[in-house]
């Protein structure tokens, strides 16, 4: 038994000594960043561009598409929140809120030149460097969209760096596509497919009607090669992941985000718990083969 | 690595040491109090305070270092009355640095906070707020002879005797203690106050080695730590026991709180005005209904069959995946404090019993 070896593993700090602190370096303490410009989205969807107000802050931070930052707002505590943004564009970022409960709903109210709170980049990003020279298809419903688009657009930026590019996009009614500038864009650019489907229709839609994982029948994929980005409800993921595999998409081709109860960030609050996971530093972002049950999404 | 002395002092030159470190640190030992409950007390007075080693503590360390409620910081809220614009700051009072000498801490707390330690300084981002706390504390420890009725460190390998961890271990040889130095503080201590030490001789060690022997066999719980482990891993937990074990958990947190490797904790904002109010950290635990809820409604814990799975697997699983031992230091608190019966020695027997029987995996 090797009781002695254990024990040391197990007591990283057996001599008593404790690294010293880079200085004020304090996890929970939030950032100032300013709010440059909202873009409504839709009725209950607002971007928000950012800007650090510490100047130095602002020039060393990076971040890459799939991380998320904690935003803070007077009274509301904290709340994850996916980059829309691409790094690829600096002099700030942005996060695209969906009103979902107290934080979110304030953050629809808030104003250019306003102050908020923000820490991060936090969490496992899309794994951009092996994505390169590979054909993608990013999956998209309602406000998963924007863990996407941060994606999307710095493959864009890279220019020959990645393949082509497919972008299958649901959403519940035509009004509540998020990013529609964007997606006009897209739809024009020879390098991208882009396909939408709502699930109802209204009288000047004349697009698809259907789930998304319709629209995965319509495109040409080649599983064995091909790398899938999806991001969603947990049901929306579910079906697309298990659609991507009748077609052919081996498990650690398909790239997902799982969505939790967040309360650090930084792997020690315990709320963001996933099986042997901690979603906050592990993920958000895994493969399909790091869950291996869907039903706990 | 530095040798371990070993040492003898006279049991009643206890307190004239303490008194002594009294002097530049902060002290904190077991003192019962008038309703007859034994728990770790700053000691302001130690002429006038009786030092409890004799019980074991119902609450472990861990609030000194992680406190139930702490402020991380206060916040501002201003408006420009210019632009109309809101402002927002974040100002930061970190708690004191006290150096600290803990005494008659057992085992099982000391092992507990080595795990403590690992959560919030080593394996993730350093936790500032814990260690402020943490820094500068001395610990004397006790092994413990005779182990008390819930207690299972033999199990999980955190006691009854410790070898590495503490600054100083005290066994208790009847009329004298053997000492025992274990990290540089501790050495260093007896080096400063070498007046009440001697080394110790064959005869010291032999009673020493003697007690500890005895101890191991005075365990009244036979607890199967290793052999739940190894269940969990190879899946063959029947799911009626989480289902059973999960509809008699009444939501109060107790197991969690009074346990000292439990270290989730919550981060809410509390308003003071208008103008303002204070970010706070208080514990939680993974039982409590609304741990994983998110907004929506949608929850990715099935609270009614499954909201107790996190605590033991955790301990018992995936620790013991990460760091090679489990994190239950086997202190039985948990034991003690539920009253539905919801406990660690309990699920244990639960699933080690389910797995003689060969049941089946899954339902
Ligand atoms: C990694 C990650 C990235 C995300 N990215 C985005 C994004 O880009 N855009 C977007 O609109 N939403 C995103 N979300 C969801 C968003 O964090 C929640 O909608 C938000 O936390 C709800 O907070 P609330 O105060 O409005 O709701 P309330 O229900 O009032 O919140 C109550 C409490 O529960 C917690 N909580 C509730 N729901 C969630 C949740 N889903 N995730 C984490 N904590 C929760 C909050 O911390 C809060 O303290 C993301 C979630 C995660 C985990
Ligand atoms: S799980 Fe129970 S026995 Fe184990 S350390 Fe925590 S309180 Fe003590
Ligand atoms: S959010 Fe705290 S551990 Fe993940």
């Amino acid at each position: 038994m090797m009781h002695k070896n254990d024990l040391r593993r197990f007591l990283q700090a057996d001599d008593g000594y404790v690294p010293p602190l880079v200085a004020d370096r304090n996890v929970y303490l939030p950032r100032r960043a300013r709010v440059r410009q909202v873009v409504r989205e839709n009725s209950l969807v607002r971007t928000l561009e950012l800007v650090f107000e510490d100047q130095i802050h602002s020039s060393d931070f990076t971040y890459l598409p799939g991380q998320f930052m904690m935003l803070s707002l007077p009274h509301c505590g904290e709340a994850p929140i996916s980059f829309s943004s691409s790094p690829t564009r600096p002099g700030g970022f942005s996060l695209s809120i969906r009103k979902a409960g107290k934080l979110t709903t304030a953050a629809q109210e808030l104003r250019p030149g306003d102050m908020v709170g923000v820490r991060g980049p936090y969490g496992r990003p899309f794994p951009m460097a092996d994505l390169r020279g590979r054909n993608l298809v990013f999956v998209a419903g309602g406000i998963g969209m924007a863990p996407l688009r941060s994606a999307i657009l710095y493959c864009l930026d890279k220019g020959d760096e990645y393949g082509h590019i497919t972008v299958l996009y649901g959403s519940k009614t035509p009004g509540e596509f998020c990013f529609m500038p964007d997606l006009t864009a897209w739809r024009q650019d020879e390098r991208l497919t882009c396909l939408l489907t709502v699930d109802e229709g209204d009288d000047d839609w004349q697009g698809r009607v259907g789930l998304v994982t319709g629209l995965l029948d319509e495109v040409e994929m080649d599983g064995g090669r091909d790398r899938a980005l999806v991001c969603g409800p947990g049901v929306m993921i579910r079906f697309v992941l298990e659609r991507l595999a009748a077609l052919g998409f081996q498990e650690d081709n398909m790239i997902t985000t799982l969505e939790r109860h967040m309360k650090c960030g930084v792997g020690i609050c315990g709320h963001c718990h996933f099986e042997n996971k901690m979603v906050c530093t592990d993920g958000p972002v895994f493969t399909r083969s790091e869950l291996p049950d869907l039903r706990k999404l | 690595m530095m040798m371990n002395k070993n040492l003898v002092m006279n049991k009643d030159y206890l307190v004239p040491l303490l008194r002594k470190l009294a002097k530049t640190h902060r002290l904190v030992a077991p003192v019962r109090n008038e309703y007859g409950d034994t728990l770790f007390t700053i000691i302001t007075d130690l002429d006038r305070t009786e030092i409890d080693l004799d019980h074991q503590p119902q609450a472990s360390l861990k609030p000194y270092f992680f406190p139930q409620t702490d402020t991380l910081c206060r916040y501002v809220i201003d408006c420009d009355p210019a632009t109309g614009a809101m402002d927002y700051s974040f100002h930061v009072q970190l708690p004191q640095n006290r150096p600290t000498v803990y005494v008659g801490v057992r085992s099982c707390d000391m092992f507990a906070v080595m795990y403590t330690d690992m959560v919030f300084l080593h394996e993730h981002e350093r936790d500032v707020y814990y260690k402020q706390r943490r820094d500068n504390a001395i610990f004397i420890t006790i092994a413990c002879n005779t182990p008390f009725d819930n207690c299972f460190c033999n199990a999980t390998r955190s006691g009854p005797f410790l070898e590495s961890g503490f600054d100083l271990q005290l066994t208790d040889l009847g009329d004298r203690w053997f000492v025992e130095t274990g990290r540089a503080r501790g050495a260093g201590l007896t080096e400063d106050w070498a007046c009440f030490f001697r080394p110790a001789d064959e005869a010291d060690k032999r009673a020493q080695f003697q007690a500890e022997l005895e101890a191991r066999g005075r365990f009244k719980q036979l607890v199967h730590v290793d052999l739940a482990s190894k269940l969990l891993a190879e899946d063959k937990v029947p799911e009626s026991i989480f289902r059973d074990l999960s509809s008699r958990c009444q939501d109060c947190g107790g197991c969690a709180f009074i346990c000292p490797t439990c270290t989730c904790f919550n981060i809410t904002d509390q308003p003071r005005d208008e103008a303002g109010g204070e970010r706070v950290r208080s514990w939680d635990a993974c039982t409590f209904s609304g741990f994983t809820a998110m907004a929506g409604g949608h929850n990715s814990v099935d609270v009614e069959t499954g909201r107790i799975r996190r605590r033991f697997l955790h301990k018992l699983q995936y620790d013991v995946d990460r760091h090679g031992r489990p994190s239950c230091v086997g202190c039985g608190r948990c034991v003690g404090m539920c009253f539905g019966g919801v406990d660690m020695i309990r699920f244990i027997s639960m699933i080690s019993e389910a797995g003689e029987n060969g049941a089946e995996a899954g339902e």
